[in-house]
């Protein structure tokens, strides 16, 4: 017990970490929302670091747009606690919580030419009360966009994203990629403490899509503000965030680096979201040699195998996870390999994804036209390797870089 | 064999296309003859009644019992609406015509945007009912309620006051114009809204900003049924209103009409006189109704 005359007179070590440690740009705690019965987002918990590119991903309805609008204040929150610089936030407006949103549909003001649009939040700030008076507040507002600062703000910012020629254009004249410019130039210019965003890239094509994603990342770059992202688009995610949250149901999955989430998934659902294609899971069991899929048997080293003895028992069985890089097609009677028939190929152009069902001890029940066995696997194999459908072929496993995960929960039983 | 089948079918529609291909300018300037024609009949239809107001101000007395009628204008009559504007108290009518519709006109447009906003966007116990019970109003005769509304009106001392018709009148009004921009509202993506809030926009500064500028073809489509409501009704005015100085110009039109006699031309161009301000306040608005059949397709 101590009292508070000690913490005063002599602080202690613990203490003193504490004041090194520095403070989340927007931490998460216990975050739920319900809606009725329903409970949109269950009891997350997240610290955003200063300058961080965290990415929230997940098929639609898990929760993750639910989660960044509490963030933004556009959705109260039910239980748990946001804090941003270290300040709970929870019950503070949209605009007192200084982040700045970017929507879907860019949100932008049809009515507003992209110089207003982009104005507006700091003509905002200077909004009093006897601006509603008719042709007062149009003079006004005129006014406050053209004082230096504003006016040269804007410029630096338009600079930045290549609108200058646009500025006075209106929005419906503007093509999905300008407007979404448009957006992320409305939401630079009140330099916020955060960018929140929501699937800003989903409206454009897929070529736009891309650039807009390089785009973005070299303005992350450039302006190191930390920026909480919205994705159900894995490649995104994966290639934008320093950190990934997984979502499923309203409930956080995994929370880590794009390496992390993708190498030592916390479970079987984070395990198939990412990556193209999902990791393969394949029933095994334990036995005394290493572990047997389908009756063949893979002999992990001993220490891999202590490992997963440690995790599982001989009668449970447990999924084996294997990203179709760490397994490389090799002939049929190579040793050490599982053997199977080639049951599909896709040509991807530089390489081929080619599907592999393997040879098993266990009856074959599967009489759909749909390749739909359990023991099955997909292979990254380089596209000069001629690979025939019907081929009997071997693949030699990196039992070092699998992963075991449980039956039953799903959860892994690897240690990252 | 199904080719043997389908060779001649598909021939038979390939001829008779053809066969319309050749036709077909024929066709198409016939087509557009007949629309020029039904609609020129149409507009002479809608238009004679105003033509014959015209002509029928411009006759001499003598000229109105006529048998062929006059169907040309006599200019020389012209001095019948200098009559009119100095013998009777016509521009007071008109006045207090222009104060009971332009009050009504912003009455309604301020009350019917917040609630129709307050349909649009906030979710209520009972909102349902509320919106229906709005058109209670409408589902009754104005009739049926002069009887109720005159003995309001005496005890809140609104008889001959032209403030209380403007109530009246926006009472009756209100729920067609709360559901134009309510819908009008509904069409505004939240987003925009959201947006504006995280801006820094007030709830009034989003309403009065963003949400009113959006919907001003709708609030320039709502002030037109105001204000002609407004302009036009007479069963309320002509009961609520006995003193002839705060008489609108649809009851002054009507006492022209006396015991014996009806002094046609210059009843007539009273009513070009009056017809005239409602025809320029409807074409100063009506440029932003049109353009608002096109903003709506503006995305968001």
């Amino acid at each position: 017990m101590t009292t508070s005359g000690d913490v005063t007179s002599l602080p202690s070590e613990d203490a003193t970490a504490e004041q090194i440690q520095p403070v989340p740009k927007i931490a998460l705690k216990n975050v739920t929302r319900t809606f009725g019965d329903f409970t949109a987002v269950d009891d997350v918990s997240i610290d955003i670091g200063d300058g961080e590119f965290v990415v929230l991903l997940g098929p639609s309805g898990c929760g993750k747009s639910t989660l960044l609008r509490m963030i933004a204040g556009l959705q109260t929150v039910s239980g748990g606690s946001i804090e941003i610089e270290g300040r709970e936030a929870q019950d503070s407006e949209p605009d007192e919580r200084d982040l700045a949103f970017v929507f879907q549909n860019y949100a932008l003001y049809p009515h507003m030419s992209v110089r207003r649009n982009m104005s507006f939040p700091l003509i905002m700030r200077r909004h009093r009360w006897w601006h509603h008076i008719p042709g007062v507040g149009w003079w006004s507002r005129r006014s406050i966009e053209r004082t230096p600062e504003v006016t040269e703000r804007i410029s630096r910012i338009a600079n930045i994203l290549g609108l200058e020629e646009m500025l006075h254009r209106m929005p419906a004249t503007l093509s999905g990629g300008q407007r979404q410019r448009v957006a992320l130039g409305r939401a630079m210019v009140r330099e916020p403490l955060a960018f929140l965003m929501d699937e800003p890239l989903s409206n454009l094509d897929a070529k736009l899509r891309a650039q807009t994603r390089s785009e973005l990342i070299q303005f992350h770059q450039l302006l190191e503000t930390t920026t909480v992202y919205v994705t159900h688009d894995q490649v995104e995610a994966m290639t934008m965030g320093d950190k990934i949250g997984v979502m499923l149901d309203g409930r956080l999955q995994q929370f880590g680096t794009p390496r992390d989430v993708y190498e030592n998934p916390a479970n079987t659902f984070v395990a198939q979201f990412i990556g193209t294609p999902a990791m393969n899971l394949l029933p095994a069991r334990l036995v005394e040699s290493g572990w047997d899929v389908g009756g063949q048997v893979l002999a992990p080293s001993p220490s891999l195998l202590e490992v997963t003895r440690r995790a599982t028992s001989e009668d449970d069985g447990f999924l084996l996870g294997i990203r179709s890089e760490w397994a490389t097609l090799v002939d049929a009677d190579h040793p050490n390999a599982l053997t199977g028939t080639v049951v599909s190929v896709e040509d991807w152009g530089a390489e081929q994804l080619v599907r592999v069902k393997l040879a098993t001890t266990e009856p074959d029940e599967h009489t759909s036209i749909l390749d739909t066995h359990e023991h099955s696997l997909d292979v990254r194999v380089p596209s000069q390797r001629r690979v025939r459908v019907g081929e009997s072929v071997g693949l030699a496993v990196e039992t070092a870089e699998t992963r075991a995960f449980d039956t039953r929960s799903g959860l892994s039983l690897t240690p990252s | 064999m199904l080719n043997d089948t389908k060779t001649p079918v598909s021939r038979a529609p390939s001829t008779s296309a053809a066969a319309r291909r050749r036709h077909a300018p024929l066709r198409r300037r016939l087509g557009r003859g007949l629309t020029y024609l039904v609609a020129g009949i149409a507009i002479v239809v809608l238009l004679f009644p105003v033509y014959w107001m015209i002509v029928t101000s411009l006759t001499a007395d003598r000229d109105l019992a006529s048998f062929p009628p006059r169907l040309l204008p006599d200019f020389s009559q012209v001095g019948v609406y200098v009559d009119t504007l100095v013998d009777t108290p016509i521009l007071l009518w008109l006045a207090n015509s222009a104060v009971i519709a332009i009050g009504t006109c912003i009455c309604t447009i301020v009350l019917a945007f917040f609630a129709a906003y307050a349909l649009s966007r906030f979710r209520f116990k009972g909102q349902g009912v509320f919106g229906f019970t709005l058109f209670a109003t409408q589902m009754l005769p104005e009739a049926l309620l002069v009887v109720p509304f005159y003995a309001l009106f005496i005890s809140l001392g609104l008889l001959n006051n032209l403030g209380g018709l403007v109530l009246a009148h926006t009472a009756f009004v209100m729920p067609v114009v709360v559901w134009l921009l309510k819908s009008a509202i509904d069409g505004i993506p939240v987003e925009v809204e959201e947006s504006a809030r995280i801006d820094g926009a007030s709830p009034l500064r989003i309403v009065t900003l963003i949400v009113a500028p959006l919907v001003s073809p709708s609030i320039a489509a709502g002030a037109i049924v105001a204000f002609f409501y407004g302009w036009d009704e007479f069963l309320f005015a002509t009961t609520f209103v006995t003193d002839e100085g705060a008489r609108p110009a649809s009851v002054g039109l009507a006492s022209f009409v006396g015991e014996y006699f009806i002094p046609v031309n210059q009843v007539m161009a009273a009513s070009v006189i009056y017809t005239l301000p409602a025809i320029v306040f409807f074409i100063a608005l009506q440029r932003y109704v049109v353009s608002g059949l096109v903003a709506g397709s503006v995305k968001g």
